[in-house]
């Protein structure tokens, strides 16, 4: 199971469930540890179950308080915004 | 005339060991959160700088936390007793950038210890360098904390440095924070965005202290002429590899790259100088990268932002008072000092004078906070010159003695503010709006000279010949000090 993170700027509780949403994320667990918190934008289904999907959601607030209960995350798609 | 000065991070370093200011950690340590916490626990007790030698995850790396966190370390990268005061310090940095200003040479690649190694195309990963995760709760790995980024006006010509805070998102952007009035953000947003231009930069990791020193000096003489008046001889520097800008030829680290128009990724939050996570997550300015530059075994520096004191809190602090002391000198205005504590994360401005004429406290912070820097503070206390400005007992004692309730204090609505100021309101925020106040600590001119109360200190209500006896008999009296 890979772990991720992401920041929610207004009240957690407006996260949409079960739906697909765009969202910035955090990798916690990367293969190479020099990558440990590279950002991506990703298109992910969410859940409040801890067990609904297969990877762990961590949620902090604005300014980086954590959330005791981690929610669970499918990754649809990585996004790139830019274009070389 | 030159100056004695470090022409590099590595004999600064070597400098810092032998006053006593450096602690070499041999032990490794994770650049996850351990390395900010041991510089954030330096700077709180004001602890020598710590020389990390050994990085987890990143063999070939070192790392100076916390390099110019404190007056001592300020005097030594000045080329000065370490043991010199807080005036001396001020009048020398005066002095010195108060002449003519010395513009830096190029020198060739090959004297360029920041070419050692060169990084482009897919090569040039900014997670091959060891960003640290500076405090738990951070929006990301700031890989620059303690560092400059050069940009060019492209209508003048004009080179600026300045330290813009950059956080690591994937490994090819980096994004940050620019103000609209800040010097970049004034360039950026002004000269490059309405083009739909973007914006060349190259960031400075592990520069020579002196121009550490200089891109947070809030001074109009440029950056690169700014540091050569303090070292008294030009800074050398080198073309980058991607654009036309030029970056100090012995700093550890460049980053090679374009500040990106009308794009914004989210940023933060960060402990930052106020001692706070104040300014939330939002989207901010983006950098995407081109080249990275290094010297062999390069040392990365890191500073670490929190409750004081801290080197943008110190520097910051320093150079702002006197920023101030040449706009009020240039003025006329009777003053006898500015400073700025670092512990007030360089919101206050003490200001002394010779109460000349009524209302001077008034001009003198109508000046302040006129002048193009006054978002960075808010609060301007005057006080009459038998207050010494750099002694806090003395100032608080003003403070709280001198400055009537009601006419003492003056408030200054729908001013120019920043996202940083912990005690704005979330919509100020957005929108950069402040307040700023006065705190007149000089008694009324119009008193009559039998109304005026009289300070009551050894220095004061004692015969000369009285005081000179008390201090020559001190210890026979069983003193020790």
């Amino acid at each position: 199971m890979k772990e991720y993170d992401t920041f929610v700027l207004s009240d957690p509780e407006t996260l949409i469930e079960d739906q697909e949403i765009e969202l910035i994320l955090r990798d916690l667990t990367p293969t190479d540890r020099r990558y440990k918190y590279r950002g991506f934008y990703a298109k992910a289904l969410l859940s409040r179950s801890e067990t609904k999907y297969p990877d762990r959601l961590w949620i902090r607030l604005g300014r980086g308080q954590l959330q005791e209960k981690p929610w669970s995350i499918k990754i649809l798609k990585e996004m790139n915004k830019f274009t070389e | 005339m030159s100056y004695k000065f470090y022409k590099d991070n590595r004999e600064f370093i070597k400098a810092l060991d032998s006053y006593g200011e450096l602690v070499t950690i041999q032990k490794e340590v994770d650049w996850d959160l351990e390395m900010g916490a041991i510089v954030r626990r330096v700077c709180e007790k004001k602890a020598p700088a710590p020389y990390f030698k050994r990085i987890r995850d990143y063999p070939n790396f070192e790392a100076l936390g916390a390099p110019l966190a404190t007056y001592s370390r300020l005097a030594i990268a000045m080329g000065m007793d370490p043991k010199a005061r807080v005036p001396e310090i001020c009048d020398e940095y005066v002095r010195r950038t108060s002449g003519r200003p010395i513009q830096p040479i190029l020198v060739d690649r090959g004297k360029a210890p920041c070419k050692e190694n060169i990084l482009t195309g897919k090569d040039a990963d900014l997670f091959k360098l060891p960003g640290p995760m500076v405090h738990d709760g951070d929006g990301g790995r700031y890989l620059a904390t303690w560092h400059f980024i050069v940009a060019k006006d492209p209508n003048t010509g004009a080179i600026n440095w300045g330290m813009y805070r950059q956080m690591v998102f994937d490994e090819k952007t980096m994004v940050g924070p620019v103000l609209p009035f800040s010097d970049m953000g004034k360039m950026f947003y002004g000269k490059y965005v309405p083009k739909n231009k973007p914006m060349p930069f190259a960031t400075v990791i592990g520069c020579d202290p002196l121009s550490g020193v200089a891109a947070c000096a809030p001074s109009p003489i440029p950056e690169d002429q700014f540091t050569g008046m303090l070292m008294g001889a030009p800074v050398e520097l080198v073309k980058c590899e991607t654009c036309d800008l030029e970056v100090p030829a012995h700093a550890e680290i460049i980053i090679e790259g374009e500040v990106v128009p009308n794009v914004w990724i989210e940023e933060a939050p960060f402990g930052e100088y106020t001692g706070y996570r104040t300014s939330p997550r939002e989207p901010r300015t983006v950098y995407r990268i081109k080249a990275i530059t290094y010297r062999n075994n390069p040392i990365l520096t890191v500073s670490n932002m929190g409750v004081p004191t801290d080197e943008g809190q110190l520097l910051r602090s320093f150079s702002l008072g006197l920023e101030m002391r040449r706009l009020l000198e240039s003025q006329g205005i009777p003053i006898t000092g500015v400073f700025m504590w670092p512990e007030s994360t360089h919101h206050l401005v003490v200001v002394g004078t010779k109460v000349a004429y009524s209302g001077i406290a008034t001009q003198i912070a109508n000046l302040i906070f006129g002048s193009k820097l006054s978002p960075w503070f808010h609060m301007v206390i005057v006080v009459d010159d038998e207050t010494d400005i750099y002694n806090k007992d003395d100032v608080i004692h003003a403070l709280a003695t001198k400055c009537h309730p009601i006419r003492g204090i003056r408030k200054y609505e729908h001013a120019v503010g920043t996202p940083l100021y912990p005690f704005a309101e979330p919509e100020d925020r957005i929108w950069s709006r402040g307040a700023q106040v006065l705190f007149d600590c000089t008694f009324p001119l119009h008193w009559s000279k039998s109304d005026l109360p009289i300070k009551v200190s050894f220095n004061n209500v004692y015969p000369k010949e009285i005081q000179e006896r008390v201090i020559k008999n001190w210890k026979e009296y069983g003193f020790k000090e």
